[in-house]
């Protein structure tokens, strides 16, 4: 008991974390801006801030954001759920069965309603039968490929462009292109410092943005707002941190760990859905560990829908790069060195020694490699959104504090 | 410990299952035994080449369900499974193997020399030499040739792109031979060559959102033909290329006849690899007892490789992709297998 007590007393650290205040967010914004423009025009490397590379990265960054933010409210509950990679196969696969002939918004429906399914199925398993959340969402993570595919064979593939594998095609849900973005076009082709720059960043999100992506970006706002802004939430959240503790106040807390672990499928089926979506079809495997990835950015994002939102836009973009342009991952080299050059500064400010000198050490490695090398070996640049969004989120991340009764098992008036 | 008493317990079931499997190829004839790599039947591209060869024979020879056994590999399985499956199919009496796809080539060098009486063929990989096997490889290199000459002749830029799934050697071979013929049809052409995983990830033949991020960063880069030898993410290309007006090249089988209505217009071509012939020209000479080890490579001579002209976008420079391909079946055009 005395021990627990100290712990809490010894936390305020994250909470100073929370408190960036807007002004001082825009500021590093600017900063980072003005850094990438400066070395994009020095290198070159014209994908780091084109429009292509924005729009790319932000469809890539959806589908692991959303599956992300299915980890959050799960894990802001007390549930852990690595099934979500599974949840999301079933929301491709429903996005598929309902998109081909009704359109991509009845497959996003019909796709998050089967991720909520997967999500019950947690539910039950983990909060009803107190089953340990690892080998629930494991089994789910099998269960899900394996009935999508059986689900495949016995539908998809007697249909016209159907096949044993894969959904007949899905039509594109709408995208909006602001009137003034062909004129943002051609001011981003002009190259000038900044002011290239800035046109390529607005145009790739003025340019043919899907309304999915605005969806997913509104899901998430709402699911900040509800989780920390409302008392729905903040009952959620202390089943997560202190079921018993909320018990004793008059919280279900299994209504509220079901509530958050099928919402939780939902997001993840709604991720599904939107890759499908945005790769026109149900594929088999085409998720391809993007759930796990989501899972990632939630730890490394300490939990937090802003920071998991930055991660998962991290690996996004990174992966735009590294997929359109091999010259660009190498201008990426020395971005990353001077991003993490500012950790380094910004941790030794705030006393975290050893990580302020990790990270300078790997800062000046890249510099060095960079400046002795005129592109990145191919076999390596498939890696680079799995080194940058590690390096630099494990470097930044202060101290990781997960919900504090996460993946333990909450059983009624068992508390002592 | 426990894959040696697996391997031992199949060497002494050998004699017996063997004898079974003969005992029955007397009445029915043949028993085909078939391990698709990943994607297996439905793929739409190889593995479905690999299955309507199978097809073709099994009508030919009338051949009933049992006779023939198809598994297929699961993504990210371990090599002692693909060892275990061929190992099933021999000790089930199928005595026609057919391993489809070069992630079979471990497995296939520790199975074959345990059952001297079975058949093997493998597709796509002449690693392995046995008096049993038969190694069926393509020259992908020269049927990308041909459409390396179509890209450079259709790009009014000059400038097109390859877009490989995976970067291992057989998908090289596209590269070098779609390289080696754009450069032979317009010597200033510019190249853009891009891969969109690199092994132990095989997710680059199976992710059209990859694709079409890649093809879009090469079409933005100035290109305006794209080849892609990348499988199931071809379709993502194909995307792309209808969304930025350009044009792209299909892979393995004549994808004008199967992409989506929509994306049709700009498959100018395809690189046909004709895996349903090799499958099917297997089968035969073990049928007809003229079985031959060792290494046949299907080429643009025998019409194991090929390009395709549906669509018929590519009808006026036909004549001159004619002329490389004879060029390249006389000899006086060697093509090169690596980039």
């Amino acid at each position: 008991m005395t021990t627990s007590t100290v712990t809490e007393t010894v936390t305020p650290a994250p909470r100073r974390f929370s408190r960036t205040s807007p002004s001082l967010l825009l500021v590093v914004a600017l900063g980072a801006f003005l850094v990438l423009s400066a070395v994009r025009t020095l290198t070159g490397g014209y994908d780091l801030t084109s429009s292509g590379t924005v729009a790319a990265g932000l469809s890539a960054a959806v589908p692991i954001g959303l599956a992300g933010l299915g980890g959050l409210w799960a894990e802001r509950s007390g549930v852990v759920n690595i099934g979500l990679e599974g949840m999301m196969i079933l929301g491709t696969w429903g996005c598929g069965f309902l998109g081909y002939n009704h359109g991509a918004w009845a497959g996003l429906v019909f796709g998050t309603l089967l991720g909520a399914a997967g999500g019950l199925i947690h539910a039950i398993a983990t909060v009803t039968f107190g089953v340990d959340h690892i080998i629930s969402g494991v089994a789910i993570n099998i269960i899900a490929p394996g009935l999508a595919l059986y689900l495949t064979k016995v539908t998809f593939a007697h249909y016209e462009g159907g096949g044993q594998k894969q959904s007949p095609p899905i039509n594109d849900a709408k995208a909006i292109t602001l009137p003034f973005s062909h004129w943002l076009h051609t001011i981003e082709d002009k190259h000038w410092f900044a002011v290239s720059d800035l046109a390529g960043l607005i145009g790739g999100v003025a340019t043919r943005l899907s309304l999915v992506t605005l969806l997913a970006v509104v899901v998430l706002v709402v699911s900040g707002w509800i989780l920390w802004r409302t008392a729905f939430g903040l009952r959620l959240r202390s089943c997560g941190e202190a079921p018993y503790a909320a018990e004793s106040l008059g919280v279900n807390v299994y209504k509220y760990k079901y509530i958050a672990v099928v919402v939780s499928g939902a997001m993840a089926g709604l991720g599904g859905s939107a890759l499908a979506i945005s790769a026109h079809q149900f594929r088999d495997g085409q998720t391809g560990g993007r759930g796990f990835i989501g899972l990632a950015a939630l730890i490394f994002g300490n939990w937090r829908p802003g920071s998991l939102a930055a991660g998962a836009g991290l690996f996004g973009y990174t992966d735009a790069i590294q997929l359109r342009s091999s010259a660009a991952v190498h201008a990426l080299l020395l971005l990353m060195a001077i991003a993490l050059a500012l950790i380094a500064l910004w941790q030794w400010r705030t006393g975290q020694r050893a990580i302020a000198v990790v990270a300078l050490v790997i800062a000046v490695l890249s510099v060095l490699w960079f400046a002795d090398t005129k592109k990145v070996p191919d076999e390596l640049v498939g890696t680079t959104p799995y080194v940058v969004t590690i390096l630099v989120l494990a470097l930044a991340s202060q101290r990781l504090r997960m919900p504090k009764a996460d993946g333990k098992v909450y059983r009624r008036g068992e508390g002592h | 410990m426990l894959l040696a008493a697996c391997g031992s317990d199949s060497k002494s079931t050998t004699p017996a299952a063997s004898g079974s499997g003969s005992s029955s190829a007397a009445t029915s004839g043949l028993k085909i035994g078939l391990a698709y790599d990943i994607g297996g039947r439905g793929d739409k591209s190889f593995n479905d080449a690999a299955a309507a060869g199978l097809d073709a024979a099994k009508s030919k020879y009338n051949l009933a369900a049992a006779d023939v056994k198809e598994l297929e590999a699961a993504q990210g399985e371990a090599e002692a499974d693909k060892e275990a499956r061929l190992t099933q199919l021999a000790d089930n009496g199928y005595t026609t193997i057919i391993a489809v796809g070069f992630a079979y080539s471990n497995a296939v060098k520790a199975v074959v020399p345990k059952y001297p009486s079975i058949k093997f063929a493998i597709i796509d990989d002449n690693a392995v030499q046995s008096p049993n096997l038969a190694d069926l490889t393509f020259a992908e290199e020269q049927g990308s040739f041909l459409v390396g000459a179509i890209a450079a002749l259709k790009s009014t830029k000059h400038h097109v792109g390859f877009i490989g799934g995976v970067n291992v050697a057989l998908i090289q071979k596209f590269q070098a031979g779609f390289d080696a013929g754009a450069k032979a049809a317009d010597p200033q052409v510019k190249i853009d060559d891009k891969y969109l995983t690199t092994p132990p990830d095989f997710g680059g033949f199976n992710d059209a959102t990859k694709g079409e991020t890649a093809a879009n960063g090469i079409y933005d880069g100035g290109a305006d033909v794209i080849f892609a030898a990348a499988g199931g993410s071809g379709s993502g290309v194909f995307k792309a290329a209808k969304a930025k007006g350009a044009k792209a090249i299909g892979v393995d089988s004549d994808q004008y006849q199967s992409a989506a209505a929509d994306v049709k217009s700009v498959i100018i071509s395809s690189m046909i690899k004709r895996v349903d012939v090799a499958v099917g020209s297997f089968i035969d000479s073990v049928k007809a007892g003229t079985f031959k080890a060792g290494n046949t490579i299907f080429d643009l001579k025998s019409g194991g490789v090929d390009f395709s002209t549906s669509g018929g976008q590519i009808d006026d420079i036909k004549a001159k992709i004619d002329t490389f391909k004879k060029q390249i079946i006389d000899g006086t055009i060697t093509v090169p297998t690596k980039p």
